[in-house]
């Protein structure tokens, strides 16, 4: 903790090379997922995977920075997102800090606790920014709901738990599982590693 | 790959259009700042939907200064469009502080409250979305990372929001590499959900796994070149500055600071 706490940019040069590396981790594997086609997005693997191994600190600044590229090459809206993005990296070093990413199904149970921080800071976006419409298939089900008689934050709050819940979820998984293929020649140059191993 | 290709097909991983115009020469934090602006006029301003109008309006005007109108527009329709079909299907409908009935369409009423506000949230992103594309079109983000760098920032920043941009490229020809190796071993990846799913973790894993392992090479290069050193480092690229810039900013700044307060305090 006192090695974190002297703060911002002290981060060793693996750790901004894990950083760097990370955030196109995100954005290449988020387009590869949208071209098979699959119902969850994937584009926070990267955050989560320097959340596990680096710490909250640099997990949060990965996705910040992913969302403010991704805003700068493809579309603006994505940046729209970052505070979200940030919060998916801090939740995921904190996780692995208490310990939550030894097993697969501690590594699931992660996924749950993302996912709930995710909501809290996607579901104000969401609603006072977008109206809680986004242009997505998410937006059927909040239609669904609205249609059931809940009030837009509701629906709004279940439209963005359920359509996250699976991403996080396998999102952690892969996490799990990468950091457990890494030859623990490169898995110790981490700064974080003795929390993810067993 | 030779070099100069692969320099190319990076300018092409940006939405960045070159170009001369003052509005391209203007500094990159007044143009990040405008965004800042039109964001606050848009959704803690005076709220009138007239006055979002003019915003888009004007930011056209300037996309079509700079000679980016076409793509400013391109970006405009592509991602307000299916924004605007949801929002006023489903306000229009189900918005629950609808009363008025506007019509009736195969049995459906459509409401007045709800299309309103679907009206009100589209002007707002609108005016959002065409001063971001105003940023993002009219400014190389070698320029804004430069600019950020020269303001104070740590260079490591600049390392961290220039290196990903140069990688993306290279990125996205290994997950084509890894798509047809695992083809040839006999990978479906097309074919219903469960199959789809299945295709994931070979296709992911290897890509993350040599990342990650590669990382290790890249911080000893970055090392053996001085990335470390703690000298003062120098930038090729100089971004200028002028005092005209420097005050324009500042008022764009004071106008931000007025309608925040006026906010809290209305």
């Amino acid at each position: 903790m006192a090695q974190q706490n002297t703060v911002k940019f002290t981060f060793s040069t693996m750790t901004l090379a894990l950083i760097a590396m990370a955030i196109v981790l995100n954005i290449a594997i988020g387009q590869l997922v949208a071209l098979l086609k699959l119902p969850i997005f994937l584009d926070s693997i990267g955050t989560v995977l320097v959340g596990i191994l680096a710490g909250p600190l640099a997990g949060g600044l990965t996705g910040l920075l992913t969302n403010l590229i991704w805003g700068m090459v493809s579309s603006p809206v994505a940046a729209a997102f970052s505070p979200v993005a940030m919060v998916i990296g801090i939740a995921a070093g904190l996780c692995a800090k208490y310990g939550l990413f030894k097993t697969w199904w501690l590594a699931v149970l992660s996924g749950v606790i993302i996912t709930f921080f995710n909501a809290v800071v996607a579901v104000p976006i969401r609603l006072y920014m977008f109206g809680g419409i986004t242009g997505s298939g998410a937006d059927f089900m909040t239609a669904y709901m609205l249609a059931l008689g809940k009030d837009l934050f509701g629906s709004v709050v279940v439209t963005v738990f359920t359509s996250n819940l699976l991403d996080k979820v396998v999102t952690a998984l892969l996490a799990w599982a990468v950091v457990k293929g890494l030859p623990s020649r490169t898995l110790h140059r981490f700064s974080r590693e003795k929390r993810v191993a067993t | 790959m030779s070099q100069p290709e692969k320099n190319r097909r990076n300018d092409d991983a940006v939405l960045y259009i070159r170009g001369e115009t003052w509005l391209h020469k203007s500094h990159p934090f007044n143009k990040l700042i405008y965004v800042l602006l039109t964001g606050v006029v848009a959704y803690l301003g005076p709220e009138t939907m007239l006055l979002e109008g003019c915003c888009i309006a004007l930011n056209f005007a300037l996309a079509v200064q700079a000679g980016i109108f076409r793509a400013a527009w391109g970006l405009f329709w592509r991602t307000m469009l299916p924004l605007a079909l949801f929002m006023t299907a489903i306000h229009g409908i189900f918005y629950p502080d609808n009363l008025t009935v506007l019509f009736s369409l195969f049995g459906q009423y459509y409401y007045l409250e709800g299309f309103v506000y679907a009206g009100n949230i589209l002007l707002q992103l609108g005016a959002l979305l065409t001063a971001s594309a105003l940023l993002v079109f009219l400014t190389n983000p070698a320029d804004l990372i430069s600019a950020m760098t020269q303001a104070g920032c740590p260079p490591s920043l600049a390392y961290l929001t220039g290196s990903p941009l140069q990688l993306l490229s290279v990125m996205r020809a290994r997950i084509q590499t890894i798509q047809a190796a695992q083809r040839a071993r006999g990978l479906e990846s097309e074919g219903n959900l469960v199959v789809r799913f299945r295709a994931l973790f070979p296709l992911v894993v290897p890509l993350v796994l040599g990342s990650l392992i590669e990382i290790e090479q890249r911080s000893i290069a970055l090392e053996i070149r001085g990335f470390n050193s703690p000298g003062p480092k120098t930038s090729w690229r100089i971004i200028e500055d002028t005092a005209r810039q420097r005050a324009l900013r500042l008022l764009m700044l004071c106008v931000i600071f007025l309608l925040v307060i006026l906010r809290i305090f209305s």
